[in-house]
């Protein structure tokens, strides 16, 4: 945990103050996640990148290039990138500020009773389907815990649900023991949509920025908190 | 009675026609080799050395030849096979390359491993020529045993590639004779002299015409499409010549860089090329790279290649494809196409605007591109994709429009032509 900690200063200390031209070579990512990586309003689908965990992000692009998550456009443009590019690439998306505003706020509005069901699973998890609550990972406001566990507020609903299900079909795959797919499986495919709908509703207008590494602990262990220490 | 006479005078002339093509039949399968390449040698004990540097030594040469890039699937184990590969008769896969002994090589000679390299026929039968044996054939016995030795050093995984899904008769490996005995002719490949390194790296382990020849029938190589350039079957982007006309914008030098690096003043490789850069070329030590520049640069050009054109520029009557230009490219590639060095490459004479086929110019600005990481280009720029931001009829204008400024070509794209080329190919 205090190694975690240190690590964590450590980032933070020697992260890069200008952004040296990465975001000029960069150009192709903005047609689809906006100019600072706080997503593109109106091409609902694609995920903002600003401000999430830098060990995530690196995570998620070696894992386009490598077949852990499948997606044409993405594999197309870090095919032929090595680790130390992809590294840095997630460096300068993870010191961008968290994109503040919600996603689909024009989404069909939910009824009283999904909303309520919906924020009761967001908070306290399904005891009857063994789900943890997923403030419990992603933390009480959301924003996520470095280095691995990205924010879930403002995500695109559409987005939301095509990941659990490529979780549940197993194309998406993190570092094991990949958590997130536990919960995905374990969770009612009904409840998905309800849950995908509240959280792009969500806004996180202070920019709050993910918690730091090991300041509180999920309930099952994911391999996706343990990528610095074991890299 | 009668009936039997027919038949007697029938089979009276019908004789020479039936010796005529046996005779063929006879010519056409010593062409291809006889029964030599059939003749697979099982076992044989000839040690070949394993020692650290041929090891090494294996391993460059392995790359040079790509056999990681074609023997491996996106996240699988490297060398286990299983990468798909589209061809007009379906599709053929990769086979496990690593040492396990039932679903790898682990059992095979080195005999047995230099005579599928060099006659494309291995213990199952005559090979699909996917795998690229005609260009593997010149290369040297010790560089063969060198790969072997590397090979032997991997780590054994017991991946099954699914099996090929080809339409009859081509699913049968029998069936290849027959192509063989029409289209391979192991005499053009004769053994390469090693000396000439540049020639032997081009035309042997690096096998670049695989992808810069014009193709003939049935996925063949004719010997007068050698390094004409052509579409690539199965991917679709086009390869253009590799010879001294085409490569003439480029000094040795820079030649050589732009293997290495993936990038130069004259173009950064996309697509195909851009895997061959980063799984291959970019290994390579530099005076490799500078023999290679040096033999290429030399190849005479061959007479099936397109004739580069003469047309003087021509602008787009509309002016529509020069707005396009001027509004989403120009910051880039400049306003007459001449790039950014160190940044941009230059549309004006680029591959894309001086090729016969369009295919390279319209992904290019349908999906854009990273270029490749090297040691050389370590921070590559990228090209946005203009696929939500333009319409095909945009695509199709901005197309013709740097094609026949910059490339003179006659190009006349539509925008139902644009929606044709529409989806990803990776893999
Ligand atoms: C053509 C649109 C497009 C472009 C251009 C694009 N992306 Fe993406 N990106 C996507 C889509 C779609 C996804 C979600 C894929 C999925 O469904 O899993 C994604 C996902 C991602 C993710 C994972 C986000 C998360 O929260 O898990 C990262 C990181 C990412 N992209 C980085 C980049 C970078 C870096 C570039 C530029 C090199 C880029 N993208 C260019 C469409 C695009
Ligand atoms: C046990 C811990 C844990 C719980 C509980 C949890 N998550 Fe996650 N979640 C993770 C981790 C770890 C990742 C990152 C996985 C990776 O590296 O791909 C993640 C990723 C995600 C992502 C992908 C974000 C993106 O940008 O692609 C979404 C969406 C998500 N979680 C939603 C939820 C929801 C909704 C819940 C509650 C129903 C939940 N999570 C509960 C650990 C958890
Ligand atoms: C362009 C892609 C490509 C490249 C490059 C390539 N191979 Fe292959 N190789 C294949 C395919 C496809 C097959 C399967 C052919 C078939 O099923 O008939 C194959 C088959 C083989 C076989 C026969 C295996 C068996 O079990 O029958 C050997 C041996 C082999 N390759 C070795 C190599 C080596 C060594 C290299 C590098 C020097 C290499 N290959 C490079 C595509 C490639
Ligand atoms: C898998 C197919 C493939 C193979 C194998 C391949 N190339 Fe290419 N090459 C291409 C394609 C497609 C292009 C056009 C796209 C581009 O310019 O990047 C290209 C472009 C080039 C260019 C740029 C030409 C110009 O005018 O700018 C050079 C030089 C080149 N290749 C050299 C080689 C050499 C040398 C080899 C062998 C070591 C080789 N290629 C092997 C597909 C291939
Ligand atoms: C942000 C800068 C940028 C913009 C804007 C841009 N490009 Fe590019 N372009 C590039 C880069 C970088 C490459 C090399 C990509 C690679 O190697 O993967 C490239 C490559 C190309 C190529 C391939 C050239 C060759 O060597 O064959 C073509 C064609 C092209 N661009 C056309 C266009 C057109 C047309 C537009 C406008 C619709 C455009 N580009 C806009 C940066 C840009």
């Amino acid at each position: 945990m205090q190694k975690l900690l240190a690590f964590a200063l450590l980032l933070y200390a020697t992260a890069p103050l200008a952004d040296e031209g990465v975001g000029e070579r960069l150009a192709a990512c903005v047609a689809c996640h906006g100019k600072s990586g706080e997503g593109v309003r109106g091409a609902e689908y694609y995920p903002h990148l600003a401000g999430k965990p830098a060990g995530y992000l690196f995570e998620q692009l070696k894992g386009f290039r490598d077949g852990r998550r499948v997606n044409p456009q993405m594999a197309w443009l870090v095919q032929f990138a090595d680790d130390t590019w992809l590294r840095e690439i997630a460096d300068y998306y993870a010191a961008l500020p968290p994109r503040a505003h919600a996603a689909d706020t024009g989404a069909d509005a939910l009824t009283p009773e999904r909303r309520e069901r919906a924020e009761r699973l967001v908070r306290e998890g399904d005891p009857v389907r063994n789900v943890p609550a997923c403030s419990a990972c992603h933390g009480a406001n959301l924003a996520g815990l470095e280095p691995g566990i990205p924010a879930t507020v403002g995500l695109p609903a559409d987005y939301i649900v095509a990941q659990f299900g490529h979780w549940r079909d197993g194309v998406r795959h993190a570092i094991e023991p990949d958590c997130m797919r536990e919960v995905a499986r374990a969770i009612a495919p009904e409840d998905i949509r309800a849950i995908a709908t509240w959280l792009s509703q969500q806004s996180n207008p202070e920019g709050t920025r993910p918690a730091p590494a090991g300041s509180f602990t999920p309930p099952t262990s994911c391999g996706a908190l343990h990528t610095e220490t074991t890299r | 009675m009668k009936l039997r006479r027919v038949f007697a005078i029938a089979a009276l002339v019908l004789l020479p026609f039936v010796l005529a093509a046996a005779a063929v039949v006879g010519v056409l399968f010593a062409r291809q080799g006889g029964f030599a390449p059939y003749r697979v040698p099982h076992g044989g004990g000839r040690a070949v050395a394993g020692d650290a540097a041929t090891i090494a030594r294996g391993e460059y040469l392995a790359r040079l030849g790509d056999c990681v890039a074609c023997h491996t699937t996106r996240g699988g184990a490297p060398l286990a096979g299983g990468r798909a590969f589209a061809t007009g008769i379906g599709t053929v896969y990769s086979s496990n390359l690593t040492p396990d002994r039932d679903h790898g090589i682990g059992d095979w000679s080195a005999d047995e491993f230099a005579h599928a390299m060099r006659h494309g026929v291995a213990r199952r039968g005559p090979l699909y020529p996917v795998f690229p044996y005609a260009h593997f054939a010149g290369v040297s016995d010790a560089d063969l045993d060198a790969i072997y030795a590397w090979l032997r050093a991997q780590p054994a995984s017991d991946f099954v590639p699914p099996p090929n899904r080809l339409e009859a008769p081509a699913d049968s490996r029998r069936a290849l004779i027959g192509w063989r005995m029409l289209y391979y002719r192991p005499d053009q490949t004769a053994p390469l002299d090693p000396s000439d390194r540049g020639r032997y790296l081009v035309e042997g382990l690096g096998h670049c015409a695989m992808c810069h020849s014009a193709r003939g029938e049935r996925g063949s190589l004719p010997p007068e499409g050698h390094f004409a350039g052509g579409v690539i079957p199965g991917v679709g982007w086009y390869a253009p010549p590799l010879d001294s006309v085409q490569l003439q914008r480029y000094s040795e030098q820079q030649l050589a860089d732009y293997l290495r690096d993936g990038t130069s003043p004259h173009g950064s490789a996309y697509g195909p090329m851009a895997e061959v850069a980063y799984a291959s070329l970019r290994w390579l030590t530099s005076e490799d790279a500078l023999a290679i520049a040096r033999h290429l640069k030399q190849i005479a050009p061959s007479p099936l290649r397109p004739q580069p054109t003469a047309v003087a520029a021509q602008t787009d009557a509309s002016g529509k494809g020069a707005d396009v230009y001027a509004r989403a490219c120009a910051d880039c590639h400049g306003k007459n196409g001449e790039g950014e060095n160190g940044a941009y490459p230059p549309l004006r004479d680029a591959v894309a605007v001086t090729a016969p086929d369009p295919i390279n110019a319209v992904r290019m600005v349908l999906y854009g591109g990273m270029e490749v990481t090297t040691t050389g280009n370590p921070r590559p720029h990228s090209m946005p994709p203009f696929v939500q931001q333009l319409d095909s009829a945009e695509v199709a204008a901005v197309v013709n429009h740097i094609r026949r400024t910059w490339g003179g070509q006659d190009s006349r794209l539509t925008d139902d032509d644009v929606d044709a080329m529409h989806g990803i190919v990776i893999d």
